[in-house]
């Protein structure tokens, strides 16, 4: 079945001019191309001016509501098999913006009809506030 | 005036010298007229069934099948075979299908030609797509003129497998107790011979229950299994130069290891070439194999983790007894406009080892998409790696030898710092409830990883083949082949059964809408002490679906707040702990504090270790 696509977090984005074929059409798209096994999204720190205002709790339900946990978990924290990690550390905001709105990949797309922009705006801060853990016991090597 | 005669009594038609037990019509009975006695034909189908080895008989009872009922646990001693009473036919197939992926040898199954068969075709389906054997008997009557009015004749068709016959390797209806003898030792052989699958005979209702004296002497033919089919010669040497070349060759195994010769095999093909290997990868992008353990998930060359980026520095990409090698070596997008491109850089070479080019059906596909390769070697991948693996060996070279180990250390390098990530990954969530998968699967690996044990079913999202140690073939056997739901807990219960003698810990990480299709199963395994640790993963719906309902909801710009009408199973939650205490589980749960899991994961393991079947209620995260 459909599973999701990762991103790497190594530090920067990998972008790569991808070809699909469909249907006698050829769209070169930026694809955002995943590794599996990698699957945070890049970390780069967001720009205070052009992220908008968010209210962490509200998104946190708008977040399961509109189904984004169904891929990525409850706590965004992500899954192998169907949706990365999406926080701490997410992506500057228009980058999530245009993930969310259009996306080049899997993820099915979330257009303003069905998702606000200050919904968008809600999830947004529920991801950036997610806790980095520490390694428990039973996870260490 | 006298009074009106009182009407006559009503008289019997029976003459008055008609012995008592005859009906109006019938026949009646005479003292010459033998009732008793008389060796069965289902006697010498046993006798056939013995010869064949099964060590058990999945069946749920049927009319059409009584005389090969009785013959098994009376004549046969019930012993070897053993019948194993199911619920459902299709948990009598799927048994099988687990227990073969563990012994290695079918197990035989018996059905109504009609109902039971009807139940049982989507298992059936399973194992044809998995490439097991399973040896499945069917009853029926085709002489219409000894039908007993009624059901008999709902029970009854003129071509039993008919039905089954698109996702079958062989099938036959004897008219004889000699043609029964030679079609059930041939089905045998056809089953066995690779690529395996599924095999139907029809046991008819008078072939059981006539006597054997009517059909002369008997004898059960021999059985010769055939040796599994090798890829041509100068194509395995042609395969071998180019590998040795390779830059960065790569294999992908999806059902290659038959047998633990096939792990092994892998293995050192590997370690020759210092190549990496995606094995064992399920519902990863792009899709890769998940049929058997082809290869140790902790090997430094096991690239399955970072499998994406392996497809695509390969220059030789050689998969391994692969059914979907067109997922696997291209990245499917599915938006509203659905396409495909190429996971392999520019110039890789594709080649395929695979007995699956040495059978084909046309109608049902699971064949999946045409890949264009290099180089087809139609032939068993087991059987063709030996001789691989000299071919190589005369080609290579000190030089070689060089490259090998400076691409093999990079390799491992890699391997380890995607299980590193791995492990970091997990520990997001941890304390949530519900309980993350990541948490789940290392709760389960502590309690379990001392032990000898076995992972019946179940992938738990990945979490078990990043985080736990799979080195035994035995560890992992795959999923259900044909993504038929309700495939999960009686092919555990089958698994389990074949583990049992040699006391293993079977685990079952079962998801929660695959449980209710037969839960029957749970009886099952309660009945004939089969000791299981089954772990519900319980997100309380099908998900994947509700995945797919949301993709549909985003894209026709309608929302998603809909998408768990259909797909959620809630309200009520179901109790499982309860539902499996009422068919003799030890069973506790629903467990929703992360916290509590060991505690209550090690009572259930020392439930099982004590014989009997033990489950756990887990309340999960929805993947």
């Amino acid at each position: 079945m459909v599973g999701g696509w990762w991103l790497v977090a190594s530090g920067w984005w990998i972008v790569a001019v991808s070809g699909f074929r469909t249907r006698g059409l050829s769209i070169m798209a930026i694809a955002v191309t995943a590794i599996l096994g990698a699957p945070a999204l890049v970390a780069q720190t967001p720009s205070p001016a052009s992220t908008p205002a968010g209210s962490a709790e509200k998104g946190r339900q708008t977040f399961a509501k509109v189904g984004c946990a169904q891929c990525h978990g409850l706590e965004a924290q992500g899954s192998p098999t169907t949706g990365p990690r999406l926080g701490p550390g997410a992506l500057p905001y228009a980058a999530f913006s245009r993930l969310v709105r259009a996306p080049r990949v899997q993820m099915p797309p979330y257009t303003e009809k069905v998702l606000s922009n200050a919904d968008l705006a809600d999830i947004y801060a529920f991801v950036q506030s997610r806790p980095k853990p520490t390694l428990p016991p039973l996870l260490q090597p | 005036m006298t009074a009106a005669a009182a009407p006559a009594v009503a008289q019997s038609t029976t003459p008055p010298s008609a012995p008592l037990d005859s009906a109006p019509g019938g026949q009646p009975a005479t003292s010459e007229e033998p009732l008793t006695g008389g060796r069965p034909g289902s006697d010498f189908m046993v006798d056939t069934i013995k010869a064949l080895g099964f060590d058990y008989v999945c069946a749920n009872p049927g009319s059409s099948f009584r005389g090969l009922h009785e013959s098994i646990i009376n004549y046969g001693g019930n012993e070897k075979p053993e019948l194993i009473t199911c619920m459902h036919e299709e948990s009598a197939v799927a048994m099988a299908h687990g227990y073969f992926k563990i012994e290695g040898r079918p197990l035989a199954v018996v059905a109504h030609g009609t109902v039971g068969l009807q139940h049982a075709s989507m298992a059936l389906y399973n194992a044809w797509c998995d490439r097991v054997p399973v040896y499945l008997l069917l009853g029926n009557t085709l002489d219409a003129s000894m039908r007993a009015p009624g059901v008999e004749w709902v029970h009854s068709v003129q071509d039993a497998a008919a039905m089954v016959r698109d996702y079958t390797k062989w099938d036959d209806t004897p008219v004889s107790l000699p043609h029964f003898g030679e079609s059930a030792i041939r089905a045998y052989k056809i089953a066995m011979t690779p690529p395996y699958g599924p095999v139907v005979i029809v046991a008819d209702s008078e072939l059981q229950e006539k006597p054997i004296e009517s059909h002369g002497t008997l004898r059960v033919p021999q059985m010769t299994l055939a040796a599994p089919p090798q890829a041509d010669s100068a194509a395995v040497a042609e395969l071998a130069t180019l590998l040795v070349a390779a830059e960065n060759p790569l294999f992908i195994a999806d059902r290659l290891a038959r047998t633990p010769a096939g792990l092994a095999r892998l293995v050192e093909l590997a370690e020759l070439l210092q190549a990496g290997v995606i094995s064992t990868q399920p519902n990863s992008l792009p899709p890769i194999a998940a049929g058997r353990l082809n290869f140790p998930n902790r090997h430094p060359l096991n690239q399955t983790l970072r499998s994406v980026a392996a497809i695509g520095e390969a220059d030789v990409v050689v998969g391994l007894e692969i059914a979907n090698f067109f997922g696997a070596t291209n990245i499917f997008r599915d938006q509203l406009e659905r396409s495909s491109r190429s996971a392999t850089k520019a110039g890789a070479k594709l080649v395929t080892i695979t007995a699956g080019d040495l059978i084909g059906k046309a109608n049902y596909q699971d064949f999946q998409r045409y890949t264009e390769v290099h180089m087809a070697l139609a032939g068993d991948g087991e059987a063709t790696l030996p001789s691989l693996i000299e071919a190589v060996k005369r080609l290579i070279t000190p030089d070689r030898r060089r490259v090998f180990d400076a691409r093999g250390s990079k390799l491992a390098d890699a391997s380890r710092a995607a299980l590193d990530r791995a492990r970091n990954d997990a520990a997001y969530a941890w304390e949530a409830s519900p309980i993350s998968t990541a948490r789940f699967a290392a709760e389960l690996w502590q309690q379990i990883r001392r032990e000898d044990w076995s992972l019946v079913n179940g992938n738990l999202s990945g979490w078990p083949l990043r985080l736990w140690n799979f080195e035994k073939s035995y560890q992992y056997i795959g999923v259900s082949g044909g993504s038929g739901i309700g495939y999960g807990m009686p092919a555990s219960v089958g698994a389990a059964l074949a583990n049992r003698k040699y006391g293993r810990l079977s685990v079952n990480i079962q998801n929660d809408g695959d449980l209710m299709y037969a839960p029957g199963v749970l009886w099952t395994a309660a009945h004939h002490k089969i000791p299981l640790l089954t772990v519900v993963h319980n997100n309380r719906a099908y998900h994947e679906e509700m995945m797919h309902l949301q993709r549909m909801g985003n894209r026709r710009n309608r929302g998603v707040d809909r998408a768990h009408i259909g797909n959620e199973i809630d309200h009520p939650a179901i109790d499982y702990a309860k539902m499996a205490q009422s068919m003799g589980w030890y069973a506790e749960g629903p467990i929703s504090n992360p916290n509590e899991l060991g505690p209550s994961l090690a009572r259930a393991i020392a439930a099982v270790k004590r014989g009997e079947p033990a489950l756990v209620d887990v309340i999960t995260q929805p993947r």
